[in-house]
């Protein structure tokens, strides 16, 4: 089991009031699953990615991610987790306005401390495999958005995880850049990524294997 | 990864031109203005460190108060040496200067002479105790014989060539021949020697074997030997008063003086000594051999510098935290990349390394640049060691430690961003440490203020000096130096000058109110019985048109006058003479004086005027006694020139002057350019404050600058909002303004009383000053909040114009 979500409750104190941001949350998600999440605006869908890609902390209930639990381990370690074995595709692209697509690309790997030689392999590779050779010494500032977010993926994969949470990948982008998005999120999960999507779009969750519906914090 | 963080170190920087430009233009500059201070501190605190065993090496000094007046000496008697390595073992050597000051030196069988501006007779010790060797000639022999003298190398250049100096023939004064025997090295430039030239034997000087304790006129060196202190020696050297000083005045002019009365009458007179390495910086005395500096300069700029650093880094923790909203998301994605905190700050710490090395070459070009401007505010010789390999080395480490200092807040402060917060949306949230950037700008115009106020306060007792009535006329008399040179052809050079149309009067005197001789003596009035106090005076010897040339204001009695037969016994004195005396100017008129160790009455002087007390030394002194009786001995001439062109007159008298003493240098100088020189350790100390307060309040406004942009793009939102509502423009740069202003009126407030405080100090040294007024501390102010109503209102205007639809389109 890739993901084990059981009985999870996040809430904030607001004018001496408890607002529930995620309430009840029982999910199980297996290795090769594609699932997209859908809910209206406020209906906690960004904050249970956040939670899953343990960016964020929830006030109840157990988490436990390839059998590990989270909700015991101290920071460092979740952070350790997560590091080795998710990757994220944000709406906003937010590629580093100062890196190459090469370099933006390449960074994850630094961060593992990957042998130069090794990385230039990786890096080569993914290029390839994404089509986007040509591009490598562009800032990101000179790439569309669609291209922009073919590279967020790149380098939501470079590092080989199992799992990748995208929050609105097609947000900031036309139908046709979408689609290519979304094309290529369902070939990676053919080759056996997992994958979970925060969408508004009905179109785009249908591409998913499963969708997950909030409100209020509430699955229903 | 180190490679990885330079560069988007330097992308980052690259791409925010003027916040970087903000950031190292404010860090070079406080840095080059704290690199040009520390050269000068390191400069003065190495004074007079060259020498090999100077540590135990140790120069006597006097305090006397006796006949109403209070004198601190750099120099003793001549016999104080010779007594000290005679009864003391633990005294190894001694060494005693005879100052001199300028002498005119020409080779003989030559006309032409040439001036070297400080000479002095040195005992032959003078080699061994500071460890000098000759150039040429035998330093054991050196200086053992009469008449023999050594040059420095570029002394001894002026004359011949220094590998046949020895052995030749030197006038000195056109009086004395002496012998040169050996020519050495220049003298250091940071020693209490570096303005020396030529150094006479002792052995032929009379007044230097005189066993009297009477008189101060010699800087005594001595070396202890390396089991002694000082501490324990200074008892010692104090009590030569009772066993010297004392049966020695008691047998010559004293005889009733018990050491009770003499103390009872609040009198004291107290040897000691100051080590040779404080010399510099510790003693400022009457007849130093060279003129010193102090330890409150060096505090007072050790201050500022640090305060210039100090203000740079501040400047840029605020700058860098202000600006790390825009890396906010940066943060966020790397720490969803895999990046933990320490990564993040290693890679901020690396781009404020980055940046303060940027700032390191940045403010050595400064510095060189502001080096021949600096030096000749501070009155330096500083060069900056470029091949000195620990100069670089200090200067790196510092860098590193002062990019790590100002670095570390703004990393650490980053790198704790929460990427689930930051990556929100587009990225755009607050940033705290709002609280810190604000002490920040607090502290930042408190020292300023402090700056604003204290460059006021100096400036303001400079104009004071300036235009204090003096009691004499500085302006349009020229001084000629060394008339003497004419021999019996002077007085007719006096009335050829005086016969020139632009000349108003002409005096010979060796002593004048600016920086010249001076001699001092004990007096008493005729008649007074032997316990009666004797009276500490100035003595000077002028002639006839000495008064009218100068100036002096008679409150009393007459001017010297040829049509009086008596005037050789007459004596004009001021009226700090007739006040120690108990009695009013009227009443002195017609007292007789004389000097204090006179057996007889005969050569006794008769007052007959009182002139109004005269500034002829500095504020910092109160006016001592002082007589004028006349004379014809004289060095110099003083003339008055009426108003108008003075070069044609002073081509005039320097024609004459070649007739009645060809070959003779014709060196003159203006009277109130001297007297200016006397101000110029205040006048160099306002140039300094001036310099580096405006260097300051730059660098604050710099970083205020870079705070308020940083603070309208935050408040982007708000201000649209605002508008929306119906705010105006001129609203809202009122109100973006005024919390700035807040800040820098809290800075205004904390600094008055500490500049209140520091500048009374500072005046105290002052006999004569101004009043600390309140006006100075609101003026302070004012400037203060104006210049930064300037700095911020732009950034606010800017911010206030936005149309609201482009600021509230980003949600």
């Amino acid at each position: 089991m890739l993901v084990q979500l059981d009985g999870i409750f996040k809430w904030v104190q607001q004018g001496g009031q408890q607002i529930f941001l995620l309430k009840d949350i029982n999910l199980e998600v297996e290795e090769g699953e594609f699932i997209s999440i859908m809910g209206p605006s406020g209906s906690g869908k960004s904050t249970l990615l956040n939670v899953m890609g343990m960016l964020d902390t929830f006030d109840e209930g157990t988490y436990n991610f390839l059998d590990e639990p989270v909700h015991n381990l101290k920071e460092k370690h979740r952070a350790n987790l997560y590091k080795q074995y998710i990757g994220f595709v944000f709406q906003a692209y937010h590629l580093i306005d100062e890196l190459t697509v090469y370099e933006n690309l390449e960074m994850p790997l630094l961060y593992k401390k990957i042998p130069s030689s090794e990385r230039k392999a990786i890096v080569a590779d993914m290029l390839d495999r994404f089509n986007i050779v040509g591009k490598k010494d562009l800032f990101p500032g000179q790439l569309s958005g669609g291209q922009q977010q073919l590279v967020g993926v790149a380098r939501a994969l470079v590092g080989k995880p199992k799992l990748i949470l995208a929050d609105e990948p097609t947000g900031n982008l036309n139908s046709k850049q979408g689609e290519e998005i979304m094309e290529l999120f369902k070939k990676l999960n053919e080759e056996g990524v997992t994958i979970i999507q925060v969408t508004h779009s009905e179109k785009n969750a249908a591409y998913g294997s499963r969708t997950i519906n909030l409100l209020d914090g509430r699955m229903v | 990864m180190f490679k990885n963080y330079l560069k988007i170190a330097w992308r980052s920087l690259k791409k925010q031109p003027f916040f970087t430009f903000l950031n190292t233009f404010g860090l070079a500059v406080g840095m080059a203005g704290a690199l040009l201070i520390s050269l000068y501190v390191y400069d003065e605190l190495n004074y007079n460190n060259t020498f090999a065993e100077g540590d135990r090496i140790h120069r006597a000094q006097v305090d006397i108060k006796f006949g109403g007046q209070a004198r601190a000496y750099a120099v003793t008697p001549p016999i104080l040496g010779p007594t000290l390595k005679n009864d003391f073992p633990e005294v190894e050597s001694i060494t005693r200067f005879r100052n001199w000051g300028s002498m005119l030196v020409r080779k003989e069988g030559t006309q032409k002479n040439v001036k070297e501006q400080n000479t002095a007779h040195v005992d032959p010790s003078f080699f061994d105790m500071f460890g000098f060797d000759l150039l040429k000639g035998d330093v054991v022999s050196a200086l053992t014989e009469p008449n023999t003298l050594i040059l420095t190398r570029s002394a001894a250049m002026k004359h011949f060539d220094i590998n046949n100096a020895v052995g030749q023939t030197l006038v000195l004064n056109n009086d004395e021949t002496y012998r040169v025997v050996g020519v050495i090295e220049d003298f250091p430039k940071n020693s209490f020697l570096r303005n020396h030239s030529l150094l006479m034997a002792m052995e032929g000087l009379e007044s230097a074997q005189q066993p009297e304790w009477g008189g101060n006129n010699f800087n005594t060196f001595f070396k202890l030997s390396p089991e002694a202190s000082m501490q324990e020696f200074q008892p010692k050297l104090q009590s030569i008063f009772l066993s010297y000083v004392v049966p020695y005045v008691q047998s010559t002019f004293m005889p009733g003086l018990t050491v009770e009365n003499f103390h009872a009458e609040g009198n004291y007179l107290r040897y000691s000594a100051v080590a040779l390495k404080d010399l510099h910086l510790s003693s400022n005395r009457v007849a130093e051999l060279s003129q010193n500096s102090d330890m409150q300069t060096v505090y007072i700029l050790s201050f500022i510098g640090l305060f210039l650093i100090v203000l740079a880094s501040v400047n840029f923790m605020n700058l860098s935290t202000a600006h790390s909203l825009k890396r906010a998301k940066e943060v966020g994605v790397r720490k969803t990349l895999g990046s933990n905190k320490t990564d993040l700050v290693k890679q901020f710490l690396t781009e404020s390394g980055v940046i303060t090395f940027i700032s390191l070459l940045v403010a050595v070009v400064l510095a060189v640049i502001a080096l021949p401007y600096f030096n000749q505010v501070a009155n330096k010789d500083i060069s900056i060691p470029f091949l000195n390999p620990i100069f670089w080395g200090i200067l790196l480490v510092v860098t590193l430690v002062l990019g790590f200092i100002s670095g570390s807040y703004p990393a650490f402060f980053m790198s704790r961003f929460r990427p689930s917060k930051v990556l929100k949306g587009s990225g755009q949230t607050s940033v705290g440490g709002s609280k810190l950037r604000n002490g920040l700008v607090v502290f930042q115009f408190a020292i300023s203020v402090f700056l604003i106020i204290s460059t006021l306060v100096v400036y303001q007792q400079l104009q004071y000096i300036q235009n204090k009535d003096l009691g004499f006329n500085k302006e349009q008399v020229v001084i000629i130096n060394d008339v003497f040179a004419a021999g019996d052809q002077m007085q007719s050079f006096k009335k050829e000058v005086q016969r020139i149309a632009q000349v108003k009067e002409a005096t010979l005197s060796s002593f004048y109110p600016t920086p010249s001789h001076r001699t001092d003596s004990g007096f008493k009035i005729v008649g007074a019985s032997a316990e009666d106090k004797t009276i500490q005076m100035q003595r000077w010897q002028v002639d006839h048109d000495y008064v009218k040339t100068i100036g002096l204001k008679l409150v009393a009695g007459r001017d010297f006058d040829r049509s009086f037969g008596t005037d050789s016994t007459a004596m004009i004195v001021n009226e700090t003479a007739v006040k120690i005396m108990g009695i009013s100017p009227e009443e002195a008129l017609g007292k007789q004086i004389k000097l204090g160790d006179a057996e007889s009455n005969d050569n006794a002087l008769t007052i007959i005027g009182v002139v109004q007390n005269f500034h002829y030394s500095s504020m910092k002194d109160e006016i001592g006694a002082l007589n004028l009786y006349l004379s014809d001995r004289a060095t110099s001439m003083a003339v008055k020139l009426a108003e108008g062109d003075f070069s044609n007159t002073l081509a005039q008298i320097e024609s004459k002057w070649a007739s009645v003493a060809p070959g003779q240098p014709f060196d003159y100088y203006f009277m109130d350019e001297s007297f200016d020189e006397t101000y110029d350790a205040e006048k160099r100390l306002g140039s300094i404050f001036v310099t580096f307060t405006l260097l300051s309040i730059f660098i604050a406004c710099l970083g205020l600058f870079g705070l308020a942009a940083f603070n309208a793009e935050k408040r982007t939102k708000e201000i649209g909002v605002r508008k929306v509502l119906g705010a105006s423009v001129g609203q809202i740069s009122y109100r973006l303004t005024l919390d700035f202003l807040k800040l820098v009126g809290i800075g205004v407030l904390v600094s008055l009383p500490l500049g209140w405080y520091a500048m009374n100090k500072w005046l105290e040294d002052f006999s004569y000053r101004i009043q600390f007024e309140w006006w100075v501390l609101v003026l302070a102010g004012i400037i203060a909040i104006g210049i930064a109503i300037l700095t911020v209102s732009y950034q606010s205007i800017k911010a206030a114009i936005v149309n609201p639809i482009k600021s509230l389109r980003t949600e």
